[in-house]
């Protein structure tokens, strides 16, 4: 697979997860914030209106929601995304992602550790074994 | 007037415990009780013997009389539960060794020393006695696991622990210590039905800390035969850290929860339950593959998902919604397939990177773009990765320094478990198709570890291994050359072995 799909907006640096989940949170409509139905134009004036936000530091560009949480919204994202809804094939795909994707959701609350791991924790130990 | 019913009683002794070692019955507690009784006469005799020295003035005398009638009988004892507890590796040792474990004392021995190994000198210093031992046997095997436990490379010892029922060299004493390390790690980790699986196919002589904790784990797997209240408090009394372990009895004696809490918790078998089934194919798929992401890859949970994202792909809404907006979006032509192909392909890599770590085989029956896709790229990539790894195995024969013969098992036994994870997750199909490259370059080093490196234990699981794969796939060349192999006689430290 070539990564033509939705991903191909903002690339990624080498060695970055990919994820279908990941490629779910760069999708360009999420990046952007806009719905699917969203025209070319709309696309174009969101981008913009985002690129100045974040080089004014507003706070709420800085973040994007996604079905994953939330993620960090950067100019370059912005930039690759815009490029992407652009090509028609690349928009495509990255709708097909972003339409059938479940509804974005807030940050997770920090993982409890599990029970049952911790249950006969050091018992080998306790038996005169090691470690 | 005190040596003949010493010896005795010693030979009384060993019979009982030997009598133990066959059984996990009631006359398991019988011989138990046996063998501590007559230790008991043992002891009471050999003092009463050295304190009637004393009397007579004869110290000297009394001093080699404690070293040969009492410190073996209650070495075990000194080991367990003062050398090894306080890491006294050498005490630890000659203990072991004057316990009378039986034949070839020092391959015990060295496991107690290994055993009571915690700092880096203890363990170069076991680590030398074990390489003036060849060839290499169980003793060596179950110490070097010691030693990688004491490092705290837990899967390192239970792997290292679990090859020694290939070895044909049996220490009764090495393997009544392997088998209570790994029924301790067992219940660690909680995993009953491991343990109930070694103590029906009586992979190892039972000590009574491990009978304690099979019993234990047949009440928690609510095994066929679990042993009633009665008999586990009564292994329980037999066996030491009953501080520890009775907690352990009591949650085992414990009613077990209703039905319906245990079917909640192993919920992720059921393939209905990784998701709420929503409405259009493709949103089940995507719900279904963020899923599988975030959790433990299950064999239930992908090929749920693989399902679920053949269903979606193929479904003809999918493909006609498709259509429609790549004519609205002017996308050029060909881009639905392209689409439908780009997203199979970018969520089959992601699906056989997940269960290629996870050892997951491609579900069964799987025929869509998704399914087909990752039952290809799963059997060739562990066939190739199967190929390479028996390659370089073989090529060790023409290294310029000889391995350690350790170091030769300890690659079997890497390759094997590969092998097996690989087979068990492809199938009969996949186990034929990695058989004759396996048992090419096994059979070689077989006959290698044998002729020049007279590693005879070795070579012989090697070949008994590739006999039991060749039964398998129904091989009848390499059935008959690995009866062959298999039919000579081992020399071990315990005499010719023939299997």
């Amino acid at each position: 697979m070539s990564g033509a799909g939705s991903r191909g907006a903002s690339g990624g640096a080498p060695g970055t997860p990919t994820g279908v989940a990941t490629r779910l949170a760069d999708n360009p409509f999420f990046v952007l914030g806009i719905t699917v139905d969203a025209s070319r134009i709309e696309v174009e004036r969101e981008a913009q209106k985002l690129l100045g936000m974040l080089e004014l530091g507003f706070a709420e560009a800085q973040t994007y929601a996604t079905p994953l949480g939330p993620r960090e919204r950067t100019a370059e994202l912005v930039r690759a995304a815009v490029a992407a809804l652009r090509d028609p094939y690349r928009r495509l795909v990255a709708e097909l992602w972003a339409r059938h994707a479940p509804p974005a959701r807030a940050a997770a609350a920090p993982a409890e550790p599990s029970p049952s791991l911790s249950r006969h924790g050091g018992l080998r130990r306790a038996l005169g074994w090691r470690p | 007037m005190y040596a003949l019913p010493y010896l005795l009683l010693q030979r009384l002794r060993q019979a009982a415990i030997n009598a133990r070692r066959r059984d996990r019955s009631w006359r398991y507690l019988a011989w138990s009780v046996l063998a501590g009784a007559l230790n008991g006469v043992m002891l009471a005799l050999a003092t009463a013997f050295v304190a009637s020295l004393l009397v007579w003035r004869l110290w000297w005398l009394a001093i080699p009389m404690i070293a040969v009638l009492v410190v073996p009988v209650v070495a075990d004892t000194l080991v367990r539960f003062v050398f090894v507890p306080a890491g006294f590796y050498r005490l630890a040792y000659h203990a072991a060794r004057y316990s009378r474990p039986g034949a070839d004392p020092s391959a015990y021995a060295l496991c107690a020393a290994a055993w009571a190994s915690t700092t880096g000198t203890a363990i170069a210093w076991v680590e030398a006695r074990r390489e003036t031992r060849r060839p290499l046997g169980d003793g060596e095997i179950a110490a070097t696991a010691l030693l990688a436990a004491a490092r705290g490379d837990v899967v390192t010892a239970r792997e290292l622990l679990r090859s020694l029922t290939m070895i044909v060299e049996d220490h009764p004493a090495v393997r009544e210590l392997a088998g209570e390390w790994l029924a301790c790690d067992a219940a660690e980790r909680g995993a009953w039905a491991e343990l109930v699986g070694d103590a029906v196919r009586l992979r190892w002589p039972a000590t009574p800390l491990t009978y304690l904790l099979e019993g234990i784990a047949a009440r928690r797997a609510e095994a066929p035969g679990a042993p009633g209240a009665i008999e586990l408090w009564a292994r329980w009394a037999l066996a030491p850290r009953r501080r520890v372990t009775r907690a352990l009895v009591g949650a085992a004696l414990a009613p077990r929860p209703a039905p319906r809490d245990g079917a909640a918790l192993t919920g992720l078998d059921d393939p209905a339950t990784p998701a709420p089934p929503p409405a259009a194919p493709l949103h089940r798929a995507v719900a279904a593959q963020l899923a599988f992401e975030e959790q433990p890859p299950t064999a239930a949970d992908l090929a749920f998902t693989v399902r679920a994202w053949d269903a979606a792909l193929g479904d003809a809404a999918t493909q006609d919604w498709l259509a429609r907006r790549a004519l609205e979006l002017d996308a050029p032509a060909g881009a639905v397939e392209r689409a439908l192909h780009d997203v199979a392909g970018a969520v089959t890599d992601e699906l056989a990177r997940r269960a290629d770590a996870a050892q997951l085989g491609a579900p069964p029956g799987v025929v869509g773009p998704v399914g087909t896709g990752l039952t290809r790229r799963l059997r060739h990539g562990r066939l190739d990765a199967l190929e390479a790894g028996f390659s370089r195995w073989a090529e060790r024969r023409n290294d310029d320094q000889p391995h350690p013969p350790i170091d030769e098992w300890r690659e079997f036994i890497a390759l094997w478990a590969a092998y097996h994870a690989a087979v068990t997750a492809g199938g009969l199909e996949l186990r034929r198709l990695a058989f004759p490259h396996a048992f090419s370059k096994g059979s070689n080093m077989a006959a290698w570890l044998w002729n020049k490196r007279e590693e005879y234990a070795l070579s012989h699981a090697i070949s008994r291994w590739l006999l039991a794969e060749a039964l398998v796939v129904g091989d009848a060349e390499a059935i008959e050359l690995g009866h062959r192999n298999c039919a000579l006689a081992v020399p071990t430290r315990l005499g010719h072995i023939q299997s």
